[in-house]
Parts: C-alpha cells; sequence; structure tokens
C-alpha cells in the first residue's frame, strides 16, 4: 500500500516539475515575443528620429521649455508608479498595486492633455497653436512624432485599465502575473522612447522663429 | 518579505530620482551649451539604459532561471 502512495506522490511530483518546466519556458517565450515587438517599433520610431534630424538638422521650433520639462516630468512619474505597482503584485501587496495603476493611468492621461493642448493647441482657449502638422516641415515633424507617440500612450493607458480591473477582480498572483509584467513593460517602453523625442523636439538645435 | 518589498521600493524611487535628475541636467545643458547635442545624446543613454535595466528587466531574457 505504500509502494502505491510513494508511486502516486513521485508522479505528482514530477507531474507538478512538468508542468512548472513549461509555465517558465512559456513566460520565456512570452517575454521574447515583447522584446521581439519592441525591436519592430524601434524602426518605427527611429525612422521619425531619422526625419527629425533630416529636416531640421540642427534646428528646431520655438517652444516652450517649461511646458517640455513638465510634460516629460509627469510621464516620468508615470514609469516610478508603475514600477511600484508591478513590484507590489511581485511581493502581493495588491493594494499598492491598484494605487500604483490608477496613479500611472492618470498621469498618462495628464501627459496625452498635455501633449495636446501645450503640443498640437487643440484647444485654443487655454493655449494657442504654434505649428500645424500643414504649415511647414517643423510642424510636419512635430505632429507626426508627437502623434505616434500619442497612440502608443492611448494603447498603453488602455492596457492599464485592463490589467489594473483584472488585479481587482483577483487574477495575479507573486508566483503569476506576466499581465502585469508586460503591462508594465510596455508603459517603460513609451517612456523609454520619449527619452529620445524629448531633447530631440525641445533641446537640440536653434530656435526657428 | 516585508524587508524585501520594502528594500525594492526604495530601489524604484532611487532609480526614479536619477531619471529626474538627469532629465533636469538635461534641461540645463539645452539652455547653457545650447550648440552641443552630444551632451544631450549621452544623458538621454544613460537614461535609457537605466530604463532597460531597472524597469524594463531586460536582463531577464537572458536569465533562464528568472520566473515570477
Amino acid at each position: 500500500m505504500s509502494a502505491v502512495a510513494e508511486q502516486i506522490a513521485a508522479h505528482g511530483a514530477a507531474h507538478e516539475d512538468a508542468h512548472k518546466g513549461n509555465a517558465l519556458e512559456q513566460l520565456r517565450n512570452n517575454r521574447m515575443g515583447l522584446w521581439l515587438f519592441f525591436v519592430s517599433e524601434a524602426f518605427l520610431f527611429g525612422g521619425l528620429l531619422a526625419v527629425r534630424f533630416y529636416l531640421w538638422g540642427l534646428t528646431r521650433p520655438e517652444v516652450n521649455q517649461l511646458i517640455g520639462l513638465a510634460i516629460t516630468t509627469v510621464l516620468l512619474v508615470s514609469s516610478l508608479s508603475m514600477n511600484l505597482a508591478e513590484t507590489a503584485m511581485e511581493h502581493g501587496d495588491r493594494r499598492t498595486f491598484s494605487i500604483g495603476m490608477i496613479i500611472t493611468a492618470i498621469l498618462g492621461i495628464l501627459f496625452l492633455l498635455g501633449v495636446m493642448i501645450f503640443e498640437w493647441g487643440l484647444f485654443p482657449a487655454i493655449y494657442p497653436a504654434h505649428e500645424t502638422p500643414w504649415g511647414n516641415v517643423y510642424g510636419a515633424v512635430v505632429f507626426a512624432m508627437t502623434g505616434m507617440h500619442a497612440l502608443h500612450v492611448i494603447s498603453g493607458v488602455i492596457f492599464i485599465f485592463i490589467v489594473w480591473n483584472l488585479g481587482r477582480k483577483g487574477h495575479f498572483s507573486p508566483e503569476s502575473h506576466w499581465g502585469v509584467e508586460s503591462c508594465a513593460i510596455y508603459w517603460h517602453y513609451v517612456d523609454l522612447v520619449w527619452i529620445f523625442f524629448y531633447p530631440a523636439l525641445y533641446l537640440i538645435g536653434t530656435a526657428v522663429h | 518579505m516585508n524587508e524585501k518589498r520594502t528594500a525594492a521600493y526604495r530601489a524604484s524611487v532611487t532609480v526614479g530620482l536619477v531619471l529626474a535628475v538627469l532629465t533636469v541636467i538635461e534641461f540645463f545643458v539645452a539652455i547653457y551649451l545650447p550648440g552641443d547635442p552630444a551632451i544631450l545624446f549621452l544623458l538621454a543613454i544613460f537614461k535609457a539604459v537605466a530604463v532597460l535595466n531597472y524597469f524594463m528587466h531586460v536582463t531577464r531574457l537572458w536569465r533562464q532561471e528568472e520566473g515570477h
């Protein structure tokens, strides 16, 4: 009888090991897939940067530097809150996870509003537009770069709300939270792109009036 | 567990602060050294490496044992 029980236990342990091995393999594949997606995205954003330097050279449009710094700071802080949320889930701290995700989404929306109001001038009553997409190469490049980046911010915010809602319903655990990890990495990628776009749009070159 | 968690939060905040300081340095470099994009590129690369390493966990890609 005890030999049968031992056999069952051994079989169970082997099955559990195989399951863990498969889960780890799946996680590795997920990570590789996400990073390959980022590589393909890098061609898109790299192309936009190349366009900026080809068309503008060492010049740039006249922009409000403080507004550029402010919206950059908002995105930077959102990256920190996202990292705190991910760390919280890794340690089973669901409350901090929820708060971190919501703060990140709010900061992402604030960043979007900042771009829409101050970069695109969509609300002239608040801040008048200084460039149009069809006006000249400065406007065209500003709108192409910030527009493509904003699309990624919008998808990131949607992704955050989906993951936050799943977390709220009890999904994810310290042992299994690929959804949280991928959402966090995607959001940091959006921040990473802005790390290069910010100096390219606001800082490098002489302002042209 | 709590100590580990606190240490992890502290590391996140430290990286965030370093990124903030580098961003402010970028801002002042652009104002006081307007003709020098090389320094701005270098600062952007430092920031990118910090984000890739600490926030995006790029090293998990080649660490075979790294699970959740």
